[in-house]
């Protein structure tokens, strides 16, 4: 009776990183079907593209279901003030004062009132995932990030003179 | 059931574990750690369901969180 050959747990995540299945074992399998973005590099997609051979059949789809899933990650109340608005504020914890407004698809705008120092010289930041997603689904994700972990937002956004769409949503 | 919600170009996929003590439970909760691993190690965030939102979460991945959302890294410019 042949034995399955276990492959070094080193050697499983080798194979995953360049693209191979990996195997069912102690770490488990996942469906190849999932797509797990940060296993690939993007660079090369031009902007609010998902990539060659995408349809318009699947851009629908997937603009759908990222309605769905950022509905679910800002919660009833938050997604309806949004619809309502067109935008959502979000106080900055770390800068009393300054606020945050949050367009879908767009650069964030820094709102500071008087006697409040922003940190950045321009009032909008360009922040935007390092993998392609459809625009509902990041806005819900920047959101969380402003919220959650600020740190994040203050150490990567991109101050800019004007306003413009996201180069890596679609 | 648990679930994952991860975040890519296709809108979101899902990729879901049982709670029950069987062998076949065990091995979809251990890939559902590994993608959760993965993805941290990779620079992204992890969120998970609270009431009726999300909020980002950096504790070890717990089978029985409701649901789990893969965050993706973020980048200036």
């Amino acid at each position: 009776m042949a034995h399955p050959i276990t492959l070094p747990s080193w050697l499983r995540r080798l194979s995953g990183r360049f693209g191979g299945s990996p195997s069912a074992g102690a770490e488990g399998a996942v469906d190849p079907a999932i797509e797990q973005p940060w296993r690939k590099r993007w660079d090369h997609l031009p902007k609010r593209t998902a990539g060659y051979g995408f349809t318009h059949a699947d851009y629908a789809e997937a603009r759908r279901r990222a309605r769905e899933v950022a509905r679910s990650t800002l919660g009833e109340e938050t997604w309806r003030r949004l619809q309502r608005q067109g935008y959502l504020d979000l106080p900055s914890q770390r800068i009393p004062g300054m606020v945050y407004r949050l367009r879908v698809g767009r650069r964030i705008e820094v709102l500071c009132p008087p006697g409040v120092v922003s940190p950045w010289p321009w009032d909008f930041l360009c922040i935007n995932p390092t993998y392609p997603l459809p625009e509902e689904e990041f806005f819900a994700q920047l959101y969380l990030y402003l919220r959650d972990r600020e740190d994040i937002v203050l150490k990567v956004a991109a101050p800019q003179p004007w306003d413009q769409a996201l180069g890596r949503t679609f | 059931m648990g679930r994952i919600l991860v975040a890519n170009r296709r809108g979101h996929q899902v990729v879901e574990w049982e709670t029950t003590d069987t062998e076949e439970a065990r091995e979809q909760i251990a890939a559902a750690e590994r993608i959760i691993r993965e993805a941290r190690e990779a620079g992204c965030a992890v969120s998970r369901k609270e009431g009726d939102r999300h909020v980002i979460d950096h504790q070890p991945f717990d089978p029985k969180v409701e649901e789990y959302q893969i965050i993706a890294p973020i980048a200036g410019g």
